[in-house]
């Protein structure tokens, strides 16, 4: 790795987009191993839009799902570094795909962020554990440390936290996540549909 | 229109039941331990702003807007006697993601309250149209402070 992956390449890896890219910059990441990513919370989201003037202060504080959405997406920036996992990589982007700044491994399967629908998405599966410690607030600079507890397949497990100026705010126990083809859960538009069993939800999101 | 809630879910169309009863935003305490359970449908609107990045052309009802439909739906009911300081979430204790959800989808979640020691956990089976969608166990505490 040459430089902490920005924004651009967060981009590049993950299909989500505004308002639902939640992570803004990687600053430290051992690949397939742990990662250390930045989520900016600001006012301006369109979460707060809608918040009466009189709202009280205890009103502002950022949703705990976004938090959790935010360190899974971080997690699924671990992911993409993992060597057997292979979601970055759109080979018509430049500069090449991953986080470590390798070529795609295998090209032809990474997510295209213009195609979703064709590429494979990583979704959560499971979520055990996670506890909140402490609000979260516009100007707030939240610190996701992920890391890989195992990985079998295309199934990995992580755990971590989530960090403000230092007091733990988030704490992760376990989350289970899949990649998936997208087009696996593009079928399930068509019900009536028996269960798509053993799916879930594109969570890189959640 | 304005709200006291900061959310990523806007959720237009949302109907809290117990017992034949409804309306959103409705409190009294339902779903307590034996009694029963809380029932909401949640109508999943194109127009939920989460959809644009969510992703785009591809929208999918992100999971994390499941467990909060599920959250939102425990503070329109809370337990039958939740101190005035209110309910605060704790913990998600577990969530199993079975199927996905997706834009003009109706959810159906049927909740339950029971006491964990000084704090409540709610359980949550979130359903569509298309069977199982999610199983979610929240965990709140009682107060406004983190101590």
């Amino acid at each position: 790795m040459t430089h902490p992956p920005g924004f651009a390449e967060i981009k590049r890896v993950l299909p989500h987009r505004y308002p639902m890219l939640l992570v803004d910059r990687v600053v430290e990441i051992e690949p397939g191993i742990r990662l250390t990513a930045r989520k900016a919370v600001s006012g301006n989201e369109p979460w707060y839009r809608d918040l009466a003037d009189d709202t009280p202060a205890t009103g502002y504080a950022y949703p705990p799902t976004l938090l959790v959405e935010s360190w899974c997406q971080a997690a699924g920036l671990l992911a993409a570094s993992e060597p057997t996992w292979d979601l970055a990589g759109d080979p018509t982007n430049e500069p090449p795909g991953g986080l470590t700044g390798e070529p795609p491994r295998n090209p032809a399967s990474g997510l295209d962020r213009q195609d979703v629908p064709t590429g494979r998405v990583l979704l959560i599966g499971a979520i055990t554990g996670i506890r909140f410690t402490g609000d979260v607030f516009p100007g707030d600079l939240v610190e996701h440390r992920v890391r890989l507890v195992r990985s079998v397949g295309d199934t990995a497990i992580f755990e971590g936290e989530s960090l403000v100026d230092g007091r733990t705010v988030v704490e992760v126990e376990r989350v289970v996540v899949a990649l998936r083809p997208a087009a696996e859960l593009a079928g399930a538009t068509q019900p009536p549909r028996a269960e798509l069993a053993g799916t879930a939800q594109p969570a890189l999101t959640g | 229109m304005t709200t006291s809630r900061c959310s990523p879910v806007a959720a237009a169309g949302w109907r809290v039941d117990r017992g034949g009863t409804g309306g959103e935003g409705e409190t009294g305490g339902g779903g307590a331990p034996g009694g029963d359970p809380v029932l909401a449908v949640v109508r999943v609107d194109p127009a939920e702003p989460v959809f644009a990045g969510h992703y785009p052309g591809f929208p999918i009802f992100p999971g994390v807007c499941v467990v909060e439909c599920v959250h939102r739906t425990a503070l329109a009911a809370p337990p039958p006697s939740p101190p005035p300081a209110g309910l605060v979430l704790a913990a998600v204790e577990s969530t199993r993601f079975l199927s996905p959800v997706f834009p003009h989808d109706e959810l159906t979640i049927k909740l339950t309250w029971s006491p964990e020691g000084p704090q409540w956990r709610c359980a949550a089976e979130v359903r569509s149209a298309r069977g199982r969608v999610a199983q979610v166990r929240l965990r709140y505490r009682t107060g406004g402070d983190w101590s």
